[in-house]
């Protein structure tokens, strides 16, 4: 095999291909048909080079070569990997070969079968491995040294053009002396220094960095002993002197400047800059990776517009390069903005040269296209791998094609080349110095934002501890060892933390945890765990995250060394940023690090500003409502404790008169003794020798009757007392009752919200809707201030967003047409707030076109509701559009035509107890007035009663009690009136709205009307009598009676008794009669929004869940979310959304495993799949469409944009489906 | 009252000596496993409620009727200040109301989720075991046989397995008619 390598480079290829075939042969022979196949194609692709003109160096064909022999040699240990690794060098560009995708496959299938077959034939792959790596390896050495010779010269080359003939000596004499080596042969070539050898360039290039310690290592390498360099020491003294004095900067632009040769440059392209020498190798920072991708996107759009063109069609050309050239302006001056100066300068060559182009169509021939396409895919391909140092040679040489109208100087292509390698260095630099050196107070603190979002902020609270919680467990595993998992872990928390406190807009969690998850992905990405010091910092901003989410859940300020602990992570950030994750040894800057902060938090201490916000403290609901029964209960004992007293307290009255009448009975029996003497005769008269006027004689009688009537007189002051306690009692009583109502107040107020909190997501919603309906449109909230029970608001937010986008969408007109109208050109909505009673009223005001009667009354003849001769009022018009389904319009919109009208508002209100009424003018607007009742907790109440019924009629919109007398009854035809004071009131019995039979038999008295005030106007109830009035308190009636229209609900009263309590005004504007005889419906009707469309979202973030959620539900979607893939996929067993959106890191399963998933489900494989992800790379978003996602979205996600693209695609999903349903 | 039961029965199953089980599964025979439900009779009709759910039976409590409700919801009463309503199947079965002075009430469930039924006698406990299902189900309202998920026999008393909670929900929906505006 000797002689293969003493062949002079000219004939090189000849013996390359023999070495190859020979490969091939013994593949064969071995039964080896894939490595035959594989070697075959090699060898022939090589002879292609040969002839190929462009080809120039046998040192990158024995580069190639050897590497081949590696594989090869590896092919036995590793079958899989290495037939993979085969086929990707098969792959490679420079190779040429013409195969295709699944030819390739088809080989790799192969070389798949034989790694198989090998283990039932391990002996003849041994053998043949023996061969390929025998010759692999000599080839190889010899290869590198032929390689580093070239390389070498050419330094020596550029060192003179530079200047640097220390240098150019040094370059020399090693060359000189490796090519005596050679002539040796490969017996006396030593491996190790090979291997030093390859550390050349990199050498040269510390020189110029640092000549004097250079300059040292070169003359080193000079001496080794096998180059056998016969030179003295003081010559090599000499030679170190030069190489160290004779210093330049300008070394590059010097070189290429006095270069005229295209070739040359390229030459010095490709070995300059060869990855092998290890100056400019290295990863590209997130960062930057970001505006790669998104100057890909702008490069895919330049060649979608290039292939749109057909040669030799005039106009598709022209059309084609003026695209495609306004295309690239964009392009390069994207590419100034971020960085990429040369790429700039070259894409504004091509510009120029397009112009040329579209000057002269007709000169624009099919080849100068290919040259077009050809450089777009040149950059598509530099772009990604812009960091590597010979990245950007292709773009610039395939400037120097004759084919362009315009060509370039070679000093301009130089120079451009110069800007690009610099750019390989400084893009992914300027990522580095974007992060901030030192913390401030501003990015600890953990002040909310004035429009913060309160849900959202509820969610954050929730979600914190629990991911605090995963970081700092998976940070303390990785202190005690922790595997590669862990940084994974913590990173995601990190990730998802800082997600969420984006979102909500708190910044000392985003800006900490920002920078955790970069050294995180640091850690990933270098797959190292983090060392001691770094581990220990990251404890300790997880103690900081941990005390962060407890100050938000309390006090709400940062903790005290909030600052410090984030300057520890910054400093460690920064650090990793250049010189990557420390070894775990490493720690002495972190000793400094750790003084530097403790001197900060002091600092800190003193200086951090006092922020005061109200403590929060986060109960269940269910604890509150507990709550708020017992307090209820607490009321109801307090008024049986009343009725109880007020009972005793008669009985005393009772009691006294008794007493009073004993003391007086008691009095005339003593006068009756005392007078009549009745029987002092009988005693006194006995042997006293004294006549009863002489001397008065008492006996037992006397005394007993006067201790009876001081006992009289003892027992009514004790029942006076007595009655002074219980009226004590009764005082004490109406205080407790007053604090029991307060708790009862108080324990409601937490759940009151004020309805300003709706206003972000009203104004979101017809932001969306305007730009969507391409309209203008404001919208004011008046009274927004009230506080309403947050469950009550909750619930109107659906109708309210409705009836906001109906506005927009049918309401106001266009900018043209309002213009034209005399109106303002921006439409005007508002939602006017006001409380009635215990009814929230809520005029929802547009000044758009108003209701279009004539559009309704065709509507609803179409639909066989009306006669065309058929008079109607408007009035009854206006209840047509409240009908379900009913819509005057042929087409739905994507706004608010998704086949729910005003009727599932409406539908939606009465549920809630309320009602809906509409006004409208034709050309001014309209006005929908909503009603919605309040949950009321306690009423003043009137008993009564109604027919055997005892009902509590609550003092809701009760003007005025009058008894019957003060007025009078008049019964005109089948109506009855009241006439009061010259004011003749409607009238209508209890009795009749609650349809209790009457069974009295003489004619009815009323003994009290009460004048009930009802929208606007006044109606007289009357009633039989009023028995009591009292506060009571409103009890639900269980889990299992609906809402029955007319009740509020019942109560409980001092004697145990249950009530009903009644809403008059409700019974009037509504009455109704419970059904009988008829069964009920059955309760599984459709809800009203059964016809919404469905979005199911897939998000392991709780926040970014529920943000979601709320913007496809205020777009009119019924949302349901999962926490991951394996629930998504559970869902969907039962489930089928019109829609999924789903994001990329999720555990269990992610977002690609998840559309991979239901590519895989009959019956869901056509499922639009959207993913919304933070990651933007090119790479992640081709994972995702391999997996079937159709469409990306990297955040922020513009809400507009999304709702248009689940639009398109639920369309194309139903259009897809109708024709396979006609297929 | 329902909880000592409950207890009875489990008592009375855990008390059959170990000895006999194992016995029984030596031979290899089915094992006497009792399946505890109670049964209330209401008008012709047998019951059947889950012995899982907290049942009592009350006495002299008072019903407070309501106006202008469904005839099949007597009232609500006062349960230790829990509102319950008060159900009479009997009315939904057509069968005519009972004399509630001989009938009783039988409370199920607790809290916000009690009801209460007219029962016409005191529960008993059956053994599901026992109970004979039946191939078709007699003939019954359309509503009530909706809510069905079982039916059986035991010594000529049809017995119903119902799912409670749907068939009181809907019973207990408001169903109206919406009149002209009286005034």
């Amino acid at each position: 095999m000797k002689n293969i390598f003493q062949i002079t480079p000219r004939n090189g290829v000849d013996d390359f291909v023999a070495v190859i075939e020979e490969l091939a042969d013994q593949s064969a022979q071995a039964g080896y048909y894939g490595l035959q196949d594989a070697n075959l194609v090699l060898a022939e692709a090589i002879r292609e080079l040969q002839l190929d003109e462009g080809f120039q160096s046998d040192a990158d064909l024995s580069a190639l070569v050897a590497a081949w022999g590696q594989l090869i040699e590896k092919f036995s240990d590793a079958p899989d990997q290495t037939a993979k690794a085969m086929i990707s060098y098969l792959r490679h560009p420079c190779l040429k070969i013409p195969m295709a995708d699944d030819e390739f496959n088809m080989l790799e299938q192969q070389l798949f079968s034989d790694a198989n077959a090998a283990v039932d034939a391990n002996e003849s792959l041994g053998e043949l491995e023996t061969n390929a790596a025998d010759k692999a390896s000599d080839l190889s050495e010899q290869c590198l040294i032929n390689e580093q010779i070239i390389i070498i010269e050419q330094l020596a080359d550029q060192t003179a053009y530079e200047g640097l003939y220390g240098l150019q000596d040094a370059n020399l004499l090693l060359a000189e002396a490796l090519r005596e080596m050679v002539n040796e042969g490969p017996a006396n070539v030593d491996a190790d220094f090979i291997k030093a050898l390859s550390g050349w360039a990199g050498l040269i290039g510390s020189y110029r960095e640092e000549p004097k310690r250079g300059a040292e290592a070169i003359i080193n390498l000079l001496r080794h002993p096998v180059l056998k360099i016969s030179m003295g020491d003081d010559e090599f003294a000499m030679l170190r002197e030069q190489l160290a004095t004779e210093v330049s900067v300008n070394e590059f632009a010097q070189e290429v400047s006095g270069s005229d040769d295209p070739a040359e440059l390229e030459t010095f392209a490709v070995h300059h800059g060869n990855p092998k020498d290890g100056e400019h190798t290295g990863s590209v920072s997130r960062v930057a990776q970001e505006l790669v991708d998104l100057l890909l996107l702008e490069a895919e759009q330049v060649r979608f517009y290039l292939q749109g063109i057909s040669i030799g069609d005039n106009e598709s050309m022209l059309n084609g390069l003026q695209d495609a050239g306004e295309e690239l302006e964009r392009f390069a001056n994207m590419a100034k903005t971020v960085g990429f100066e040369g790429l700039a300068q070259v894409s504004t060559h091509i510009i120029l040269n397009i112009q040329r182009f579209i000057e002269d169509i007709d000169d624009f021939t099919s080849e100068r296209y290919d040259l077009l396409l050809e450089w777009i895919s040149q950059v598509q391909e530099y772009l990604p791998s812009f960091h590597e140092s010979n990245a950007g040679q292709l773009i610039v040489a395939g400037l120097t094609d004759e084919q362009w109208a315009l060509s370039m100087s070679f000093e301009e292509l130089a120079a451009i080349l110069l800007q690009i390698r610099t750019e390989s260095t400084e893009v992914g630099n300027q990522t580095e110095t974007a992060r901030v050196e030192t913390a401030t107070d501003e990015d600890i603190s953990l002040a909310l934002p004035d429009d913060v979002n309160h849900e959202l902020l509820d969610l954050l609270l929730q979600e914190l501890p629990v991911h605090t919680r995963q970081f700092s467990e998976a940070v303390q595993r990785m202190q005690s060892g922790g595997s590669e998992q862990d940084v994974e872990v913590a990173q995601r928390a990190a990730h998802t933390l800082k997600g969420s406190a984006n979102t909500v807009g708190i910044k000392g969690i985003a800006v900490l945890t920002h920078h955790l998850e970069d050294i995180l992905i640091a850690c990933a990405s270098e797959q190292k765990l983090p060392g001691r010091g770094l581990a220990n910092s990251l404890i300790n901003a997880s103690d900081c995250l941990e005390s962060m989410s407890e100050a938000l859940l309390s006090s709400g300020s940062s903790p005290h060394d909030a600052k410090a602990v984030l300057q520890e992570i910054l400093d460690w950030a920064n650090r990793i940023d250049k010189e990557g994750i420390p070894d775990s040894e490493v720690d002495e800057n972190l000793a400094e690090t750790q003084i530097s902060s403790g001197n900060t938090t002091e600092a800190v201490e003193k200086l951090a500003p006092e922020q005061s916000q109200a403590t929060f403290v986060r109960v269940a609901a269910e604890q509150v409502e507990t709550l708020f029964r017992i307090s209820g209960e607490s009321i109801i004992l307090n008024s049986q404790a009343h009725e109880s007293i007020r009972r005793m307290k008669k009985q005393m009255q009772t009691m006294q008169i008794q007493f009073a009448l004993l003391q007086q009975l008691g009095a005339e029996l003593e006068q009756l003794i005392d007078l009549k003497d009745l029987t002092g005769r009988s005693f006194g008269a006995v042997g006293t020798g004294f006549d009863a006027l002489e001397m008065d004689q008492y006996n037992e009688l006397h005394t007993a009757s006067r201790r009876m009537a001081e006992a009289a007189i003892d027992a009514k002051e004790i029942s006076q007392d007595v009655g002074k306690e219980l009226d004590k009692m009764y005082e004490v009583l109406d205080d407790q009752q007053r604090l029991v109502i307060n708790v009862q107040e108080v324990v409601m107020q937490t759940r009151l919200v004020s309805i300003a909190t709706i206003a972000p997501r009203l104004q979101r919603s017809l932001r969306q809707t305007c730009r969507m309906t391409e309209k203008q449109s404001e919208l004011v909230l008046v009274g927004e201030n009230i506080l309403i029970d947050g469950d009550t608001l909750n619930a109107m937010v659906d109708p309210l967003m409705h009836i906001l986008r109906n506005a927009v969408d049918h309401g106001i007109e266009s900018t043209d047409e309002r213009l034209a109208q005399g109106k303002l050109s921006s439409g005007r909505i508002s939602f006017e707030f006001d409380r009635e009673g215990n009814n929230i009223l809520v005029r929802c005001r547009d000044d758009g076109r108003g209701l279009d009667y004539g559009a309704i009354r065709a509507a609803a003849e179409k639909r066989g509701l009306l006669k065309p001769d058929e008079d109607m009022s408007e009035e009854e018009l206006r209840r047509f559009i409240l009908r379900p389904n009913f819509s005057s319009r042929t087409v739905s919109t994507q706004t608010s035509g998704r086949g729910v009208g005003l009727d599932a508002v409406r539908a939606q209100i009465v549920n809630m107890g309320g009602t809906l009424t509409l006004d409208s003018v034709q050309g001014q607007g309209m006005t929908i007035e909503l009603r919605v009742p309040l949950p009321l907790s306690m009423t003043y109440a009137l008993l009564t009663h109604v027919g055997r019924y005892r009902v509590a009629i609550a003092n809701k919109g009760i003007a005025q009690i009058v008894y019957s007398a003060a007025g009078e009854v008049v019964i005109e035809g089948d109506k009855e009136f009241l006439l009061l004071d010259g004011v003749t009131y409607p009238a209508t019995r209890l009795m009749d709205l609650l349809h209790v039979p009457d069974h009295r038999k003489s004619q009815r008295t009323y003994g009290a009307i009460l004048l009930v005030q009802n929208d606007d106007k006044t109606t007289a109830v009357l009633i039989d009598a009023i028995n009591d009035s009292m506060d009571v308190v409103i009890k639900s009636m269980g889990h299992y009676i609906g809402k029955i229209p007319g009740y509020i609900g019942a109560t409980i009263l001092g004697d145990g008794t249950v009530t009903p309590v009644l809403d008059i005004p409700e019974l009037l504007r509504v009455p109704i009669r419970a059904v009988k005889g008829v069964y009920a419906e059955p309760i599984d009707m459709d809800e009203p929004d059964s016809m919404l469309p469905t979005a199911l979202v897939v998000d392991d973030s709780l926040s970014q869940r529920r943000a979601l959620e709320q913007l496809l539900s205020d777009a009119g979607y019924r949302v349901r979310t999962a926490r991951d893939g394996i629930e998504a996929a559970e869902i969907l067993v039962q489930f089928q959304p019109d829609v999924i959106l789903t994001d990329l890191e999720m555990p269990r399963m992610n977002g690609i495993e998840l559309a991979a998933h239901i590519r895989t489900q009959e019956k869901i494989r056509s499922l639009p799949v959207i993913m919304i992800t933070s990651r933007t790379t090119q790479k992640h978003r081709q994972m995702a469409e391999e997996a079937g996602v159709n469409a990306y979205f990297s955040k922020p996600v513009r809400d507009e944009d999304l709702l248009v693209k689940m639009q398109i695609l639920m369309e194309l999903a139903a259009e897809k489906k109708g024709k396979r349903l006609i297929g | 009252m329902q909880e000592n039961k409950f207890k009875e029965i489990e008592l009375a199953s855990a008390d059959v000596p170990a000895a006999q089980h194992s016995e029984a599964a030596v031979r290899d025979e089915p094992e006497a496993k009792v399946d505890p439900v109670f049964g209330i009779h209401i008008g012709s009709l047998g019951f059947l409620v889950s012995t899982a759910k907290y049942c009592e039976v009350l006495d002299k409590i008072q019903v407070n009727p309501l106006p202008n409700i469904h005839p099949w919801v007597s009232g609500i009463l006062n349960l230790r200040g829990n509102l319950v309503p008060v159900f009479d199947l009997r009315m939904l079965l057509e069968e005519g109301a009972g004399d509630n002075k001989k009938r009783r009430l039988f409370a199920v469930d607790r809290d916000d989720k009690a009801l209460a039924l007219w029962i016409d006698s005191f529960p008993e406990i059956k053994d599901r075991a026992t109970l004979q299902a039946l191939k078709e189900l007699p003939s019954l309202p359309q509503l009530l046989q909706r809510f069905i998920i079982g039916a059986y026999e035991h010594q000529g008393q049809i017995w119903l397995d119902v799912k409670f909670e749907d068939l009181f929900k809907t019973l207990g929906r408001h169903q109206y008619e919406t009149e002209e505006m009286a005034i």
